[in-house]
């Protein structure tokens, strides 16, 4: 189990003082104190870890959430901002001493702008709800991370969320045009709008990808693109990694960037084929997914470039969708991936490294090594066009000596995503889970930087502490 | 000023800006001095150009990424990548022919101004590519963000952070840019004689067309006439530009001509009179000639033409649009009653500006950015001092006192 | 997921089966975003996931239930819509049945509550008894104004007097105790069940159904001693009766399967089908002879419209020119996985089908829900029949008599597919339709 830092005993103290605060401001169902009733609310998409909050507050507008945020702050109670909860880092992972601020009710829709290609909704939005909400007219909202389905807007924007189209499209970071940001002391602040490049430092940017630490986002301009006239997937087998790899670099290197490029290993294509039936390989060592988009005619032109690549790599298999449906079959599997480990292991660790894409095969023999050390079984899915890595590292959360396998293997897969060029996360955050292995990639100097600037939002680190920053920094700060 | 600092590497920035942050000397920081007339002017008692630490320090055509010395003149690293084939994505400009200095823009300035060019509205801004930074704070220490792969979300993004700070925040050592490959072809569609309200929607239509649009351009006919490849059109024209593939730049050119008849009377631009027009957009060359101040406006599209109207109708403003109307290039007399109704139409417009370019005594009184509301305005100020204590480098640049 | 039973606690069969379903669980999320409650009250609390772990709390403690958990679990549809969306492929519908168990017999509910409950229990499942009651229902509808304010009790029982259907309730002329001879070659010999509070609700159900398959080719018998499912006081947590209902069903078929033969067990209330489908993991820890002929039953069932596109289906009449919105029942397109069959058999009988948006979420009405939480309820209603209505139908289809009830009186007729199909094969014209087009025998 995950240190963290010993609760406020004051806070503690003042418990009901602090729920008697927040039911002033909240709607009766808004203010969750009872014991039973805050267990579900310990954990998030890394149930691994677990401690329920002393509270959960559910505001239902930004005026609310200023309002809490605000009598937290006075009350020197840490905040938890929490969206769908379907974070894999440990993001959302509560304090015994800190408030959750659920943004679950912020979930309208507030304006779509097809003129000007944008569209506003509340944090608590699900990604794809934005997407259903302008489908209709051929519409989409770019990043699209695997819990597409279920994950909300303002948790996209708190970790900076990819998925498997972000080569061609961008990750959230850029796909977004304004923010409506509460500071922790319950300041609402405007950043952005419907323009492009706000003058002035960059607060989008910034606070994209800041993961709670420095404001809760309540509302999130979004663009929205036109999409393709079609795209179709392909399935390319191969007898080897290093083979898959290599077809990889070639792709890119003739110039096609397709808008996905996806990299499952044989573990992973058997957890995905008995969860999707797309017809994925079985008798395959890698399988790529490659998608392309366009007319009929384009897609059949790249297609035909891309097929000529891959008969130069010995595949096993080519084949190519032949409807929508096959398409829409192709991707349940890869979408539903880590679900569908689920049914061939109890738990697994999702591990969210990025390397230099010419790396991936070594990285994969040696994670297979220590695979085989720590007597772990591992499913590799790999977004290979820019090098981020998830490795699904199976474990049985009732065997405590298992677990504690897992979090090591999970860390030397980290630091050899370091060690070879890369980075710790490539889109789910460092939440909880990394947050002890920031200096294997940053030096003091880096992360005391980084904390000036958390001191310049929050300077009494209120807000998701004990996140992102080695435990150590954190306690020095609150010291 | 004494004479500027100039390391030849990332240690002698280091060294120069712990001495400074000791003596508290404020620097003003450049490359070769090709944006120091952008925004306010800077109250230094010396200047540190980072021109000496230039040179290519990784590429990985393959892998997508290439790393430069801040100091590395830009056009050395276009050409690397278009040795293999590639480009940078967001299409920064070379504004030289409007700021007036014919020194050549260097990596660093480019990133710290977050200049891109057309393709910035398909593609994103250079702040969107740029994948780690290596950086030295106002007290001298070397910091780090980012690293050398496409998707990195471990800690605050610094990058973005650094990108467009001008050089208040860090003096930007070493930059790493995502780039792609460069489309094989590249064909423009025009509408020409049209007025910039049907113009704009016309943009958008095309923009919000399946077709992969690249770049969305307007030019009244005073601009057109300043740019060769489209002065014989004879009129305003608004320009839709497609990148890709041979075929589908044929086929898409045809598709959205058709979808743009409906706006008036269509032209095909082929390969090469196209990237002569969209060079002259990106670098504004249509306002090259005009004396005065120069504005960038950045609003919501739909509210650029009247926006466009407002200025014209308080200064007689030159102006034209890219970004599909998302970005108006003004110019107009250096007067504080011009630069009030620029500042006006662009907050009508639900926008921002920035003044480009204007005398030193119009740069140092008006607003050459937005103010930022109180709250934020705190954090501005707080910001700047976690990585800048003294307020050592290029103080008052974008902000009085910041 | 992390669970902590004892080996103890693991003996017990009905916790062994809840801790295999726990375990598969990786806590991912994805169910929160397609449950109708927490959509509506954005609450992990009231999501499949937060009641998992309420559930997981509850049996792992082995204290009785809490008003809380209670609560919570109480407000579940049983829509299973997270069934459909989990990529690991939890088996919600066991958990949340093995907690509703475990509530009713360990938390004492406040006394109007336990009535109300004890009543549905008591009257839905029987006909005659429902029948009486609903004809006391319409008496008492021009009373509802005057059911007091705003208590719970207050709420459902205006809830109850609302759904009592307004017209007359005729008598089914067909779905007594019988066997229908097939027209022509006998294909097939089905059991049909005739079930329970859809004979009383919409008697033309059964009727048309055993008309369209009649004429099709298909004997179809009422087996004597098959009665309700047994899902209504199945998800009211009432274990016994539930299991009484079942067993009571199982000999009832079995006779028939080891007598003439069955081909399949024909159901037209999608509802039930869902739970007769489950009837093998229902006697799964009985004894080995039940439990086989349990699975045998189980095996046979089909929903009308999987057992007509097997048969195959064919209209008689010209197309009515009618476009039909289908209503995706719960029951049918999670409980059972059967989302196509009844669009592809409307489409082939000439209707013009509309999907509305949002078809995954339930419309409300959920067995008993619409009474036992008709705030919840209602808002489901509005909300469909909003989406229902920006299709611009003429009518609504559905295969689960809940449904229908639930949507009728939005003003749009509201018709069960096994009715649409019949019309348009020969069948009379469903009430509140136009009169049918000529049968051309042509087509």
């Amino acid at each position: 189990m995950i240190a963290q830092p010993a609760p406020k005993q004051e806070v503690l103290a003042r418990r009901d003082a602090i729920v008697a605060g927040l039911r002033r401001l909240l709607p009766e169902s808004g203010v969750i104190a009872e014991p039973i009733r805050l267990r579900p609310y310990e954990t998030d998409g890394l149930a691994a870890y677990r401690q329920p909050p002393l509270a959960v507050a559910l505001p239902e507008t930004t005026e609310q959430v200023a309002a809490v945020l605000r009598f937290l702050h006075e009350e020197g109670v840490r905040i938890i901002p929490r969206g769908a909860g379907t974070s894999l880092s440990g993001g959302a992972l509560p304090m015994a001493d800190a408030v959750v601020v659920g943004l679950m009710r912020l979930n309208r829709i507030l304006a779509i702008d097809y003129a000007d290609r944008c569209a506003t909704v509340q944090a608590g939005v699900t990604n794809i709800g934005i997407t259903q909400a302008v489908q209709g007219t051929g519409f989409f909202y770019a990043p699209d991370p695997s819990s597409q389905l279920a994950c909300m807007i303002g948790g996209n924007v708190g970790m900076n969320s990819g998925g498997a189209h972000c080569l061609r499209y961008g990750v959230t970071a850029n796909n977004l045009l304004g923010l409506k940001i509460v500071t922790v002391s319950g300041e609402i602040i405007d950043i952005g709008g419907a323009h492009l490049d706000a003058a002035g430092y960059d607060w989008l940017g910034l606070l994209t990808g800041s993961e709670g630490q420095l404001a809760v986002v309540t509302e999130v301009t979004v663009r929205i693109l036109r999409g393709p006239e079609g795209a179709r997937a392909m399935l390319a087998a191969f007898r080897a990694n290093e083979v898959a790899g290599a077809c990889v670099d070639a792709i890119i290197s003739s110039g096609i960037i397709p808008v996905a490029l996806e990299f499952m290993d044989r573990p992973a294509i058997h957890a995905c084929e008995a969860f999707a039936h797309a017809g994925y390989p079985l008798d395959a060592e890698a399988m790529l997914i490659i998608e392309v988009e366009g007319s009929p005619a384009e897609q059949d032109f790249l297609l035909s470039r891309i097929r000529e690549i891959c008969e130069r790599h010995d595949p096993i298999s080519l084949k190519v969708s032949q409807s929508a449906e096959e398409s829409a079959a192709i991707w349940k599997g890869r979408k539903g991936a880590f679900g569908a480990v689920g049914r061939i292991s109890p738990d697994y660790l999702c591990m969210d490294g990025t390397i230099p894409t010419g790396r991936l095969p070594e990285v994969l023999r040696r994670i297979g090594e220590m695979s085989e050390r720590y007597g772990l079984k591992v499913a590799n899915i790999f977004h290979a066009g820019d090098g981020n890595l998830h490795p699904l590292i199976m474990f049985d959360a009732n065997d405590p000596d298992s677990f504690a396998r897992a979090e090591r293997f999970g860390a030397d897969v980290l630091r050899l995503c370091v060690e070879v060029g890369g980075c710790l996360t490539g889109e789910h955050g460092v939440g909880v889970e990394k947050r002890d292995l920031m200096d294997a990639q940053f030096t003091p100097t880096d992360l005391a930087q980084q904390r000036r600037i958390k001191d310049a939002f929050d300077p009494l680190w209120l807000l998701n502490p004990s996140k992102v920053f080695p435990l150590v920094e954190t306690l020095k700060q609150a010291a | 000023m004494s004479e500027a600092l100039a390391p030849a590497d990332e240690e002698g920035v280091v060294t120069a800006l712990a001495e400074a942050y000791d003596a508290g000397v404020p620097l003003e920081i450049s490359g070769r001095g090709s944006k120091r007339g952008m925004l306010r002017p800077v109250q230094a008692a010396r200047g540190l150009s980072v021109a000496g630490h230039a040179g290519i320090t990784l590429y990985s055509p393959q892998e997508l990424v290439i790393a430069a010395k801040a100091g590395t003149r830009l056009d050395e690293i276009e050409a690397a990548v278009a040795a293999h084939g590639q480009h940078l994505i967001a299409e920064p400009p070379d504004l030289s022919g409007v700021l007036g200095v014919r020194a050549p823009q260097t990596l660093g300035g480019v990133v710290a101004a977050n200049l891109s060019g057309p393709r910035r509205i398909a593609g994103g801004a250079t702040r969107d590519h740029v994948l780690g930074v290596r950086a030295v704070n106002g007290r001298g220490e070397l910091i780090r963000s980012g690293g050398r792969v496409l998707k990195n979300v471990t800690g605050l993004d610094l990058c973005k952070l650094l990108s467009g700070s001008h050089g208040t925040l860090a003096v930007l050592t070493e930059i790493t840019l995502k780039v792609l490959p460069a489309p094989e072809r590249c064909g423009t569609v025009t509408l020409t004689g049209i007025d910039p309200t049907k113009g704009v929607a016309a943009l958008s239509a095309a923009l919000g067309s399946p077709y992969g649009v690249s770049a969305a351009a307007y030019l009244p006919a005073g601009a057109a006439a300043r740019v060769p490849a489209l002065a014989w059109l004879g009129a305003a024209v608004a320009l839709v530009r497609v990148e890709d593939f041979a075929p589908s730049v044929a086929y898409r050119t045809e598709k959205l001509r058709q979808e743009l008849a409906r706006f008036g009377r269509t032209e095909l631009l082929d390969d090469g009179a196209s990237r002569n027009a969209w060079r002259a957009v990106r670098d504004a060359l249509p306002l090259r000639g005009e004396e005065g101040a120069i504005w960038r406006v950045s609003v919501r599209p739909s509210a650029a033409p009247a926006a466009a109207a407002a200025v014209v109708g308080a200064f007689g403003a030159r102006w034209f649009m890219d970004w599909g109307g998302g970005l108006i290039w003004i110019a107009g007399p250096p007067s504080e009653a011009a630069h009030d109704a620029v500042v006006a139409a662009a907050r009508a417009g639900g926008g921002t500006w920035m003044l480009l370019r204007a005398p030193d005594g119009l740069r140092a009184a008006a607003s050459v950015i937005p103010q930022e509301p109180p709250a934020l305005a705190r954090i501005t100020s707080a910001v700047k001092a976690a990585f800048d204590p003294k307020g050592i480098l290029n103080p008052g640049r974008m902000y009085p006192g910041v | 997921m992390q669970t902590s039973f004892t080996a103890e606690q693991l003996r017990d069969p009905a916790i062994a089966a809840s801790n295999q379903v726990l375990r598969t669980c990786v806590h991912c999320g994805f169910c929160t975003a397609t449950c109708p409650t927490f959509v509506l009250l954005g609450d992990e609390l009231d999501s499949p996931r937060g009641r998992i772990y309420l559930i997981k709390d509850m049996l792992e403690s082995g204290r009785p239930a809490t008003g809380d958990v209670a609560r919570h679990v109480d407000r579940c549809l049983s829509c299973l819509s997270c069934m459909t969306t989990c990529p690991s492929g939890v088996h919600y519908m066991h958990l949340v049945d093995h907690a509703r168990t475990v509530i009713e017999e360990t938390f004492r509910r406040p006394w109007h509550d336990r009535m109300l409950r004890a009543l549905l229990a008591a009257v839905l499942p029987y006909p005659g008894r429902m029948r009486a009651a609903l004809a006391a229902a319409r008496l008492g509808r021009p009373f509802a104004a005057l059911v007091p304010g705003s208590t719970t009790l207050g709420r459902r029982l205006r809830a109850m007097l609302a759904l009592a259907p307004r017209g007359q309730m005729p008598r089914s002329t067909l779905d007594g105790v019988r066997t229908h001879p097939a027209e022509g070659t006998r294909r097939a010999r089905v059991a049909l069940l005739a079930g329970c509070a859809q004979r009383v609700l919409d008697p033309g159900i059964n009727d048309a159904t055993i008309r369209l398959l009649t004429r099709l080719g298909v004997e179809v018998v009422v087996a004597r001693g098959a009665g309700c499912c047994g899902a209504l006081t199945h998800h009211m947590g009432r274990h016994a009766p539930a299991m009484a209902s079942a067993r009571a069903n199982i000999d009832a078929w079995t006779r028939e399967i080891e007598g003439d033969g069955l081909d399949a067990i024909v159901v037209n209330t999608s509802g039930c089908g869902t739970t007769l489908k489950d009837y093998g993991f229902m006697f799964r820890t009985g004894e080995a002879a039940l439990r086989e002929r349990a699975e045998r039953v189980a095996s046979l069932v089909a929903d009308i419209s999987e057992f007509l596109v097997r048969i195959g289906y064919a209209p008689t009449r010209e197309p009515p020119g009618l476009t039909v919105a289908y209503h995706a029942a719960c029951s049918l397109q999670h409980g059972q996985r059967v989302t196509e069959a009844p669009k592809l058999l409307l489409r082939k009988a000439g209707f013009r089908v509309v999907e509305p948006a949002e078809g995954h979420l339930c419309c409300g009405s959920a067995g008993t829900y619409n009474l036992l939480q008709p705030e919840i309820a209602t808002r489901l209603r509005d909300r469909k029949l909003q989406n229902i209505r920006t299709t611009a139908p003429d009518l609504i289809a559905a295969g689960n008599i809940g449904c229908l009830t639930q949507l009728a009186g939005g003003g749009l007729p509201t018709v069960h597919t096994v009715a649409l199909l019949d019309w348009m094969a020969g069948g009379p014209a469903p009430a509140g339709l136009k009169p049918a087009p000529p049968a051309t025998g042509t087509r």
